[in-house]
């Protein structure tokens, strides 16, 4: 009987077909299916990955890219790009370390490590957004900036704390009971906290227009310029916080930090189904692209599979998807 | 669909338990190490490839089950790498840190969770023990050989272009050390300019060109590795310069090029010999000795030499189309130093 | 907004330079001449404006087709691990053939068949340009160590594989000569053929492109191949100065490219831009990066000096069009 899904949807009982068809067209069901079948495929090709250990490690090393992703999620679906991250990851490092080598506080040198990372946002947002300089040009710029200043900065040195502060450690490297590492807590966190902010509050609706037809936000009255700032602002805040995990898990300030996280980053959120675009795609979708290429890595390393296959296969991997969404969505 | 999904997650926890199981009962009673794994620092690299081939060999001699896992240049892999590799359970862990400093909290998580870890190549706060060249020594010595070379065949002259990397401290120790071997032969020896070649060959090439038209007078150019030196020579080489009166001196010997180099570029003296192969091999046997809780130095050293002369490299190497395989007796007989003259703490 | 007023008045030729919105660069490049000669006498040096020329020639290539692509709304991020493979490419078959022609062949070709994948995955699959061509420049950076794990050397010591990149032809470099054949061709292409039109078409606006009888997926296909082709003609005189196919050649080549077009004013957004500004872009970058060196500044500053650069003169280049808008 061909009949419209939507109409059937919408009248009368939903059989399981319906319902099942319905829930594929969703982007991020797609993903969680691949997602779990690879989880499926990986336990059994390895002995050793699908043990607690393991997937609380994946857990762990996702966090980075996720909270990084996050941000860039947003700055996406407001139709402009972000590709200084990779920079600030290292930079925050930094003013972290430098500041709590200083004052043996953990907490300034979080602080000083946020400042930093808000001013590039400001600096990014401020060129973008009220400027009118073309995204990718701007954060192309800044991460040349960036990664020049940390190298004057530092001379190309990486920089110790020097007093070894616990909960420094603790902080990237620590886990919840033993179990939980840290970082993918907070990344849950602001992965809740976000995905609220994005499908629940006018903001989140906001920046969806934005990024969908700056046009027809502004005749909304929605303010476009302040909305791009501050998803800027977001993104970067984001990146910094993801940056002083890292040099958590560091227990330093690495010079060389966050070089091609950009691309990592991007890559995971357009496999996460946003579309660059802008206005199309999900928080949740961006965090299951995070997962997939996480558990991808790190199932290819448990098969002991050569760093250029891996290279090869992600690749692969990534036009796969994007194509595959694109042809979904052409199809609806 | 979802029962099947379950039921294959039950039925490979339980594969996974009973392996896990099999692989401590029989960990106890062994006396090398099951299986070492190696975190490297770029592994598509052919100073890490010969590295490699080294461990490998080594590993296969022993009987041992030798993993290798890339960082590809990224700490936060490196980070990545270890982890897995200590959730694997792996006996003996060895490590080539992309950064020094970054692999300090893994020196503790190793500690921690009782793997014995052996550092290569770099020294991180910590740590048990390091296998390592001296990179200081490396290059001192090749300034001596250098130093002669110029004494008796470019009158006396040393005008130095420094193909440096100035993102390691190993390579600034080589540089260094080259300096202060050359000067010791010619104390009026100069660096008439100190570049950063970024280890490529590409970038070494263009800032190599920049310099020797701002210098024309240069007649030494030294390499931190073997790309930076090429990368330097064809700078000369583009500029249309003849190679008489020239010195050029690399570092590693890392894979065919220097070789290749030698073979053909009348300049090309002077290599300052690393022998991969051989750090590979020194470090497995440093973390079977790790493994058994033999006392081990907190800095083996692994042997380099300069190579002096066109056809040096066949006293160590011989090759076979795109293959070089070590004379591992010639290699062997070369004494490496107790103590390094400088490290990076003297930088 | 003055440079326009200011421009206006003399020459036509340089009225017309500064219609195409190029004047800035043109002063930027002269002043940056000016400032590093000052510095450093060494810099108008016959070497030294031959090594600026070369390591221009290399870019400016790739550029070429790098504009168009920006022009037709596209990007390729590929480009620096299809340098280093076509390279190595080019003279592993130099060697097993015996023949710098055929390397020449293969080089080239290989990297068109990098371009034509792009162009297929962009145009047929519909996936977004910047994203598949950073899954390409992956798969490219794995499989070169699949196909060779070490440098290949010219292992017959072939003089005419040198000579490609260090030969002259009279007092001019024969790279420069590539260089400067590839774009007076893609500017004669951009410029005055209906192809270069259409360009510019379909980058302003696709759909407006196909309405008026265009097909956008052909044309894009189309500048895919070409900048893949000149890539790997790039990628065979990298490989030609260096003596050896290098697998981790051209690591950032393709921002070094990408920095230098939009510097030159060309659009991300498709529809606008000039091979002159490109032109104007590589010099800008490549005396930047020679000059650094020259005055033996801190060579950290070869990463920030660019990146304000790119910044500033976009700004500018906004603030002039929206004023001509006016």
């Amino acid at each position: 009987m061909p009949q419209s899904p939507s109409l059937s949807a919408a009248a009368g009982p939903k059989r399981p077909t319906e319902l099942l068809r319905a829930l594929f067209r969703r982007n991020e069901t797609v993903l969680l299916v691949c997602l779990v079948a690879l989880i499926v495929f990986f336990s059994f090709a390895s002995g050793t990955f699908l043990t607690t250990r393991n997937i609380t490690n994946v857990l762990g090393q996702a966090s980075l890219a996720m909270i990084a992703g996050i941000g860039i999620g947003v700055v996406v679906l407001a139709g402009e790009i972000d590709v200084s991250i990779g920079s600030l990851v290292g930079a925050v490092g930094i003013p972290l370390v430098v500041v709590m080598n200083q004052t043996g506080s953990l907490e300034l040198g979080m602080a000083a490590a946020l400042l930093l990372a808000l001013g590039v946002g400001v600096a990014n947002g401020y060129l973008a957004a009220y400027l009118g300089i073309n995204s990718l040009i701007v954060t192309l710029g800044t991460m040349f900036v960036i990664r020049g200043g940390i190298y004057l900065y530092t001379g190309q040195r990486a920089i110790s704390d020097d007093l070894q502060l616990e909960s420094f450690y603790q902080m990237g490297n620590g886990r919840l009971l033993g179990t939980v590492p840290y970082p993918a807590l907070v990344a849950l966190v602001l992965l809740v906290a976000f995905v609220y902010l994005m499908r629940h509050r006018p903001f989140g609706r906001q920046i969806y227009a934005v990024g969908g037809n700056p046009e027809v936000a502004r005749l909304a009255g929605y303010n476009v310029k302040r909305l791009k700032f501050a998803a800027f602002v977001i993104c970067s805040l984001l990146a910094g916080i993801s940056g002083i995990l890292l040099s958590s898990r560091l227990g330093s300030a690495v010079h060389v930090a966050g070089l091609g996280f950009e691309f990592q980053v991007v890559a995971a959120v357009v496999l996460g189904g946003v579309s660059l675009a802008g206005g199309v795609g999900s928080l949740l979708g961006v965090a299951l692209g995070v997962l997939i290429l996480a558990f991808l890595s790190n199932g290819l390393g448990m098969l002991n599979i050569a760093t250029e296959w891996q290279l090869v296969i992600t690749g692969l991997i990534i036009i796969a998807a994007v194509a595959f969404d694109e042809l979904k969505r052409r199809r609806q | 669909m979802g029962r099947i999904t379950v039921t294959k997650f039950l039925a490979s926890l339980l594969a996974t338990s009973a392996a896990l199981a099999v692989m401590t009962a029989s960990a106890i009673a062994a006396e090398t190490p099951k299986k070492i794994g190696y975190v490297t620092n770029y592994a598509t690299h052919e100073w890490y490839q010969n590295v490699i081939k080294g461990m490998q060999d080594r590993a296969g001699q022993l009987g041992i089950e030798f993993e290798v896992r890339d960082a590809n240049l990224d700490v936060a892999r490196m980070v990545s790498a270890a982890e897995d590799f200590m959730a694997q359970g792996v006996d003996v862990l060895i490590i080539t840190p992309v950064n020094e400093e970054g692999a300090v909290p893994l020196v503790r998580r190793a500690k921690e969770d009782g793997v014995p870890l052996v550092l290569e190549g770099n020294p991180v706060s910590g740590m048990t023990t390091m296998v390592a060249i001296c990179d200081y020594d490396t290059g001192y010595h090749a300034g001596v050989a250098a130093g002669e070379y110029a004494r008796d065949k470019l009158g006396g002259v040393a005008k130095v272009m420094n193909v440096g990397l100035p993102l390691l401290s190993a390579t600034v120790l080589r540089s260094n050390g080259f300096m202060d071997g050359l000067k010791t032969i010619l104390p009026d020896a100069t660096m008439v300019h100190d570049l950063d070649g970024g280890g490529n060959p590409d970038r070494s090439l263009e800032v190599s060109a920049a310099a020797l038209a701002q210098n024309g007078d240069i007649n030494i150019i030294y390499g931190i590795n073997d790309s930076s030196s090429q990368g330097g020579l064809q700078a000369w080489k583009a500029a249309g310069k003849s190679q008489d009166g020239l010195l050029v001196v690399g570092t590693g010997g890392e894979g065919l090029g220097f070789i290749n180099m030698m073979a053909t570029e009348p300049s090309y003296q002077i290599e300052a010999a690393m022998f991969p192969e051989k750090v590979g091999f020194t470090s497995i046997d440093a973390a079977v000795k790790l493994f058994n809780n033999e006392a081990v130095p907190a800095h083996i050293v692994s042997p380099t030499t300069p190579m002096v002369g066109t056809d040096s490299w066949k006293q160590y190497y011989s090759v076979e189309g795109t293959t070089r395989t070590i004379n591992w007796d010639t290699v062997n007989a070369v004494v490496p130093a107790d103590k390094c003259m400088k490290t990076a703490a003297d930088l | 907004m003055s440079e326009t007023t200011q421009a206006a008045k003399p020459a036509p030729v340089l009225g017309r330079l500064a219609e195409n919105s190029q004047i800035v660069l043109l002063g930027l490049l002269v002043l940056l001449c000016i400032g590093i000669s000052l510095g450093s006498p060494q810099f108008y040096s016959v070497e030294n404006i031959i090594a600026i020329l070369r390591q221009c020639s290399l870019v400016l290539i790739v550029a070429a087709g790098m504009t168009m692509l920006l022009i037709a709304a596209e990007v390729d991020l590929s480009v620096g691990a299809s340098l280093a493979f076509s390279g190595v490419v080019a003279m592993d078959v130099t060697n097993k053939t015996g023949s710098v022609a055929l390397g020449v062949l293969a080089g080239i070709l290989f990297g068109g068949a990098v371009g034509l994948f792009n162009g297929l995955v962009v145009t047929r699959l519909r996936v977004n340009s910047l994203i598949a061509t950073i899954a390409t420049m992956m798969i490219l950076q794995g499989s070169v160590f699949l196909y060779s794990r070490e440098a290949v050397q010219n292992k017959h010591q072939q003089v005419a594989f040198t000579e490609i990149s260090t030969g002259y032809v009279g007092p001019v470099p024969i790279p420069v000569i590539i260089a400067a054949v590839v774009f007076v061709a893609a500017f004669i292409v951009l410029r005055y053929t209906t192809i270069g039109r259409y360009i510019y078409a379909v980058g302003a606006n696709q759909k407006a492109a196909r309405l008026s009888g265009i097909r956008p997926e052909r044309l894009k296909l189309l500048v895919f191949v070409v900048t893949g082709l000149l890539t790997g003609l790039a990628g065979l005189i990298l490989t030609s100065l260096m003596n050896a196919g290098q697998p981790t050649a051209g690591r950032g080549f393709e921002l070094t490219v990408i920095a230098a077009v939009i510097l030159g004013g060309t659009s991300l957004l498709g529809g606008r831009g000039t091979l002159i500004g490109t032109l104007l872009g590589v010099l800008v970058l490549k005396v930047i990066d020679n000059g650094i060196i020259i005055l033996r500044w801190d060579q950290n500053l070869q990463m920030v000096v660019p990146g304000v650069v790119i910044i500033v003169a976009t700004y500018l280049d906004l603030i002039r069009s929206r004023a001509n808008a006016r």
